[in-house]
């Protein structure tokens, strides 16, 4: 094992590290473009140039191999020169669009401009090399060639990770840009993470842009819902609006996020978000519509139903379960789901598109009740007349419903998720104003954090599930989700 | 210098405690200043604001009301970059961006607000402003509203040329230059 000394500080590193990552093992940061964690090294930016004793020239840390008895100096005079220079090189052709640019304050040339250069450019605006601006590339992204500084990520991106290889270097030398091959479109399903690694503004977000700038963002870590795999999420929002969602990078799941997850936090913002009950087709407030769904609950204890649901929270489904036997007393409720789980593209996207089927198992686990088949017979024989159940898991007993003409109340956050035929619709908080524990298709728990309120009157599920029990005879008295978990 | 007053708080004589004799002391300064001014109108310091305006010290010129510049071609010079909102001390400044489909500059504010019943005219958007959009050089001097709503101005308030102004001319901004260079309009 190769023993490497930088700025002072020794450390014993396993073959094959580089000396920039040994270096951040030490808490020694050396500037980067270029390199990534995840993309293979490309050595093309210059900007991690460090002195390594004996060698005759500054090295780029970011491809040197860390070797026995090397010594490395990163903060010397010839070091700072060296940063100040490719910096002036990377900036004589970049142009001054910072006012407009939504990169700026979280731009690596901005920031290392500050940490590093600070020097006055030797070069008129008139002269910078002129190139397209504006170019909308793909659904998502917009590539401004002007900016580009070269270092090719986008390029490795596409050929490494989504292997979709959209993207190539076009021309030579100081010719080149950054372009689509003829006839591609850059329309894979990880395209936004493009505009992540960019480390300048070249490649930004076409739904982020001019929304907001990123100084102004609050980040709060959250779990994409978007399907089983439940990647870790950074929500960044100010003054309770979203803007955007960004991956959190951690070993277990997920270094990039899928475009489909990014824009998950659309439909929590959606005109057609549910502040009211529905009863049929028409809006009412909602205590009306609670007693209402109450009392056709009522009209049939015994032959009442409960669903859960894959797609809500392990609290929220608890709710439902206690809902089931101890407020109606019915022996008909199922937790019982269990699709085919597992990546399907072989980078996140998983087959199963509910996020939380292992923790509606976990309900079942603990409160028992029908497997899938059975209660789905019994909707279908019409033996079951009232049906409770999550929108998008109702979803899933369509034809049966059909069949069987139980009345169906639901919860729902859209009105476009309403299935057809429900008959009363109750709304609840979406989980990026109420707090949820998910449970991964590796079985990791993992909880949501609320960012914004919900509108008035909109109560997280479990405790819209309280007020229907105490509506319908038997209160549950849920005070928490805490209350709901009682037991599961 | 600072200059320190020392306050005598001795207990009150019985002359001061029955008041009458002070109020009648208060009463003749009252009534001097009144005589005064009724005979002497011109001697008053007050000034009739606002129809009535002092000429403005040099410095104070650049500390009136804000309005933001147009280029020759009519469009605001603002790109709705947020350095104004961000500096601004009072968060009084509110804007939303928005995009032009054609025209290179890109990004324009939608909506350009000040409150000035929160402005606290220090100058900090002026100085923040990167290409050189917001002045604050109406001599207006912001106050006397009868309501807060009337304080509040919006970008059609805030968008005008003053006479002579060169700022149309040129701008900070390269490619809104060229842009209307290419129109025939610069
Ligand atoms: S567009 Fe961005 S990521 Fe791609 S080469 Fe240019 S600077 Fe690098
Ligand atoms: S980070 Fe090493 S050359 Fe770019």
């Amino acid at each position: 094992m190769p023993k490497i000394t930088i700025d002072g500080k020794t450390l014993e590193v396993a073959k094959g590290t580089t000396v920039l990552t040994a270096a951040q093992q030490l808490g020694v940061h050396i500037p980067r473009y270029c390199y990534h964690p995840k993309l293979s090294i490309s050595g093309n930016c210059r900007m991690c140039l460090v002195e390594v004793e004996k060698a005759p020239k500054l090295m780029t840390a970011c491809s040197t191999e860390a070797a026995d008895g090397m010594v490395v100096h990163t903060a010397t005079d010839k070091v700072k020169a060296a940063r100040r220079d490719v910096l002036e090189f990377l900036l004589i052709n970049h142009p001054l669009d910072c006012p407009i640019c939504d990169q700026a304050g979280e731009c690596g040339l901005q920031d290392y401009y500050m940490d590093y250069s600070r020097a006055k450019s030797r070069f008129a605006q008139a002269d910078k090399v002129r190139r397209e601006k504006r170019r909308v590339m793909g659904p998502h992204l917009v590539l401004d060639n002007e900016r580009c500084i070269l270092c090719t990520r986008c390029v490795r991106f596409c050929s490494e990770v989504t292997k979709t290889s959209e993207l190539e270097v076009m021309e030579r030398a100081d010719h080149s840009f950054i372009d689509a091959k003829e006839g591609r479109a850059l329309d894979n399903d990880y395209s936004l993470n493009i505009a992540d690694i960019c480390p300048v503004g070249a490649w930004t977000s076409r739904d982020f842009r001019f929304k907001q700038r990123v100084w102004f963002l609050k980040k709060t870590p959250g779990v994409c819902l978007g399907c089983a795999t439940g990647c870790l999420t950074e929500i960044h929002h100010n003054e309770g609006v979203i803007y955007r969602i960004m991956p959190r990078p951690n070993a277990d799941t997920n270094t990039w996020l899928c475009d489909p997850g990014r824009m998950a936090y659309k439909a929590a913002q959606a005109g057609d978000r549910l502040k009211k009950g529905v009863i049929k087709n028409g809006l009412i407030d909602l205590e009306p519509a609670l007693r209402e769904a109450a009392s056709r609950i009522d009209e049939h204890h015994e032959a009442a139903a409960v669903l859960g649901s894959p797609w809500l929270s392990v609290e929220d489904n608890a709710a439902l379960a206690r809902f089931a036997k101890d407020g109606l007393k019915t022996k008909n409720y199922s937790f019982d789901f269990d699709p085919e789980q597992g990546i399907k593209d072989g980078i996140l996207i998983n087959k199963d598109p509910a996020p939380n089927a292992a923790g509606a198992r976990k309900v079942k686990a603990a409160a028992g009740g029908l497997s899938f088949k059975e209660l789905s017979a019994k909707v279908a024989s019409g033996e079951i007349k009232v049906l409770v159940a999550e929108a998008r898991a109702a979803g899933l007993l369509k034809e049966e419903l059909k069949a069987g003409g139980a009345r169906l109340i639901v919860f729902a956050m859209n009105r476009s998720e309403i299935p057809a035929g429900a008959y009363a619709t109750l709304p609840y908080a979406s989980y990026f104003e109420t707090p949820g524990t998910f449970i991964n298709f590796q079985g990791l728990e993992r909880r949501t954090e609320p960012t914004a309120a919900a509108a008035e009157g909109v109560k997280p599920l479990w405790a819209v599930i309280g007020k229907l029990s105490a509506y319908s005879g038997g209160s549950l008295r849920l005070e928490s989700a805490q209350d709901a978990l009682k037991g599961i | 210098m600072i200059s320190v007053k020392k306050v005598d708080n001795r207990p009150l004589n019985f002359l001061e405690r029955i008041y009458l004799p002070e109020i009648v002391r208060g009463l003749l300064v009252t009534s001097r200043h009144f005589f005064v001014n009724l005979f002497n109108p011109k001697g008053m310091p007050t000034v009739q604001y606002p129809e009535q305006k002092l000429p403005l010290p040099h410095a104070a010129k650049e500390r009136t009301r804000h309005r933001l510049k147009l280029r020759a071609d009519g469009t605001p010079k603002c790109v709705a970059c947020f350095m104004c909102q961000t500096a601004c001390p009072a968060y009084c400044i509110r804007i939303e961006a928005a995009e032009y489909p054609d025209n290179p500059v890109e990004k324009s504010p939608a909506v350009f607000d000040i409150d000035l019943s929160r402005c606290v005219m220090c100058g900090m958007c002026v100085e923040a402003c990167p290409e050189d959009a917001i002045a604050m050089d109406t001599l207006e001097i912001p106050g006397g509203a009868l309501s807060r709503a009337q304080l509040k101005l919006t970008k059609e308030d805030l968008l005008m040329t003053l006479p002579g102004d060169p700022s149309d001319k040129g701008a900070a901004n390269r490619l809104a230059n060229e842009h209307m260079k290419s129109r025939g309009e610069a």
